[in-house]
């Protein structure tokens, strides 16, 4: 069958540069064609300057991500036919977030400057008897390798990138990519002592992911960089890398649940931000208060079974010496 | 049908007027909520990144309490849903997971065997009640209103949660919108992040999401959002002040709860569905269809 395929023009740096256009092409499809196969067809038999990437057609290489109908995806592992009969239309578009050097090719520096910031290769121990044989042989058990084995799958296709609400917003962002390679280091048993952790802790870093879930949904490898994430946070409060507002967002939580097994606005706010730039909230929470929305801590009350509450998380700290450690000395402080 | 209620920690306080306006709407539909009131807060996201197995044992509390009402758990909260779906999965697909966490629960004298459902109030209106049946109830069709649909995150994604809805092409809000009577627009954003997560803590990123949410909303045509979660509405409505000076432009968009959308419909009136608790106040939009 013949499917029009819209695709996203753009050649802002050539000698003949053209403004961004969609250009449409009718191409034969059958089932099976990828996105990639058409792409091809369209360069050989109409059109030789369509630019776009690719290598592998496997996706293992993550060369060829595109946005297809808005969604960020590997050309070469998505069909033609099934995207055409959820959408009844086909465009290809560049990825977001990075700079089109020409129609479907974007400039993949800020990605790269990104992952190499993160040092993304191994430190390791010097030396740890318990780890190594007699051989000197890293062993390493299955549950502990299970641990990074998702973020090791990450193909580098930008997929994560091009999708992330908050990269939208501040390109400054490390983002789910650079974040995920993060793990698949500081979760290695075999990591010795870095600074890592405390670079992506600060502002742009683990903190500023508004968990939009995007990047775990578009992911083409299953990769959940989300998860990555959120092992990092838990990773940079057990390590006591907690001096910023992402650490006091989520131990004012964890405290308010304790007390009276609900979230208290009130205090999240206060917490996070400090006493002096609360004051600056006063004039919202006064608007708030107008429509009788100011989230006063009276108001929170307590639930029946809050010793039900305190009893699991007792347990749970008790096994977790580390939290446990924090803790006390929290509530010492 | 009969629930076991779960509004979620925001609904209880600072938008209350969505958890009363979704009982008068449920009475009316006779839809049955129990309240869940000695349950506790999922976690928000929050407690999974100081602790996963204490976000697990939290939510496994809430799920053993269900289980002992015999009754799947309905929220009104997209962030509650996604919580709560993704510790549900979690615990159901790893029995050893889950025999770890019953050790944890145990302490507490409670137990959770795995056989509760999460739902949100809107896939809940569609799969179980049926728009049908909600289109027979429409007492006031929203005739010429003109609504964006705006599903934000937590509704839709990780699909591998629950997946009611397709993260990609979702229309849920869109069908229920048109069986109320009301127009669709054609929203560019209405997946995208309200940025509620981080309002505290990167505010001006967070607050940069809020506007663009907003003037897409605006763009497409419409006269007000609809949203299915309480936090999507204090960042869209609470904070839509701080979009306009980031963006030194007047938006003026009200954001409607869903049962406000649905409430409006059955003819139940203004003041009752407590829109002078919204700090965009959408009175012009709403005026016409209350006594």
């Amino acid at each position: 069958m013949k499917i029009k395929l819209k695709i996203s023009r753009y050649d802002p740096m050539g000698s003949s540069g053209y403004e961004p256009f969609l250009q449409a092409y009718d191409v034969n499809i059958s089932a099976g064609t990828t996105v990639l196969d058409a792409l091809h067809k369209i360069k050989d038999e109409q059109d030789g300057t369509l630019s776009f990437r690719r290598s592998c057609r496997s996706a293992i290489c993550g060369s060829c991500a595109v946005k297809i109908n808005g969604t960020p995806k590997l050309a070469c592992k998505t069909q033609v036919i099934p995207e055409f009969e959820k959408h009844s239309t086909v465009i290809i578009e560049s990825l977001s977030s990075l700079p089109v050097i020409k129609d479907l090719v974007v400039d993949f520096d800020a990605f790269w400057h990104k992952i190499h910031k993160i040092e993304p290769y191994l430190n390791p121990k010097e030396d740890d008897k318990d780890l190594k044989d007699k051989d000197g042989w890293w062993i390493i058990k299955k549950e502990d390798a299970l641990k990074t084995d998702d973020a090791s799958n990450c193909i580098a296709c930008g997929c994560c990138y091009s999708s992330c609400n908050t990269m939208d917003a501040d390109r400054e962002f490390l983002g789910p990519a650079a974040l995920t390679k993060a793990w698949r280091f500081i979760g290695d048993i075999r990591e010795g002592k870095t600074r890592r952790l405390s670079k992506i802790s600060d502002e742009h870093g683990i903190w500023s992911c508004s968990r939009c879930i995007e990047c775990t949904e578009v992911c083409p490898k299953d990769v959940r960089p989300l998860t990555a994430i959120e092992n990092l946070r838990s990773e940079a409060i057990k390590k006591g890398i907690t001096d910023n507002a992402g650490v006091r967002h989520v131990e004012a939580m964890v405290d308010s649940v304790r007390k009276t097994g609900k979230l208290d606005e009130a205090a999240m706010t206060f917490r996070t931000l400090g006493f002096m730039r609360s004051i600056g909230m006063i004039p919202l929470g006064l608007k708030m208060e107008l429509h009788g929305k100011m989230p006063l801590p009276s108001l929170f009350g307590t639930i029946e079974g809050i010793d039900e509450v305190k009893k699991i998380y007792d347990e749970i700290e008790k096994e977790n010496l580390s939290l446990h450690a924090i803790n006390r000395e929290r509530e010492e402080k | 049908m009969r629930y076991a209620y779960y509004p979620g920690c925001a609904s209880q306080v600072i938008t209350k007027e969505y958890s009363t306006t979704t009982k008068k709407v449920c009475q009316i539909l006779g839809i049955g909520l129990e309240e869940m009131k000695d349950a506790n807060c999922c976690g928000a996201g929050l407690m999974t990144d100081y602790n996963y197995e204490l976000s697990l044992a939290l939510n496994a509390r809430i799920f053993a309490q269900a289980e002992k009402m015999s009754l799947d758990i309905i929220t009104i909260c997209s962030t509650c849903f996604m919580v709560m779906s993704r510790a549900n999965r979690d615990l159901k697909e790893k029995p050893e997971l889950l025999e770890k966490i019953n050790n944890v629960l145990k302490k507490a004298g409670l137990r959770y065997s795995g056989n509760v459902r999460v739902k949100h109030f809107l896939f809940a209106l569609i799969e179980d009640y049926g728009l049908k049946k909600l289109k027979k109830m429409v007492k006031k069709p929203l005739k010429d209103m003109k609504v964006a649909p705006y599903y934000g995150c937590h509704i839709l994604r990780p699909s591998y949660a629950e997946g009611f809805d397709d993260p990609e092409k979702p229309s849920s809000l869109e069908r229920l919108i048109e069986a109320l009577g009301a127009d669709v627009t054609h929203n560019e954003g209405k997946t995208k992040c309200c940025g509620f997560q981080i309002v505290l803590v990167t505010q001006t990123t967070a607050v940069d999401m809020i506007g663009k949410r907003l003037k897409e909303a605006k763009d497409s045509g419409a006269q007000c959002i609809v949203s299915p979660c309480p936090l999507c509405h204090i960042s869209l409505d609470s904070y839509q002040g701080e979009a306009e000076k980031r963006t030194h432009q007047k938006l003026g968009v009200p954001v409607l709860h869903l049962s406000q959308l649905v409430g409006l419909a059955l003819g139940i009136s203004a003041n009752e569905l407590e829109f002078s608790r919204h700090l965009v106040s959408p009175e012009a939009v709403i005026m016409r269809f209350s006594d």
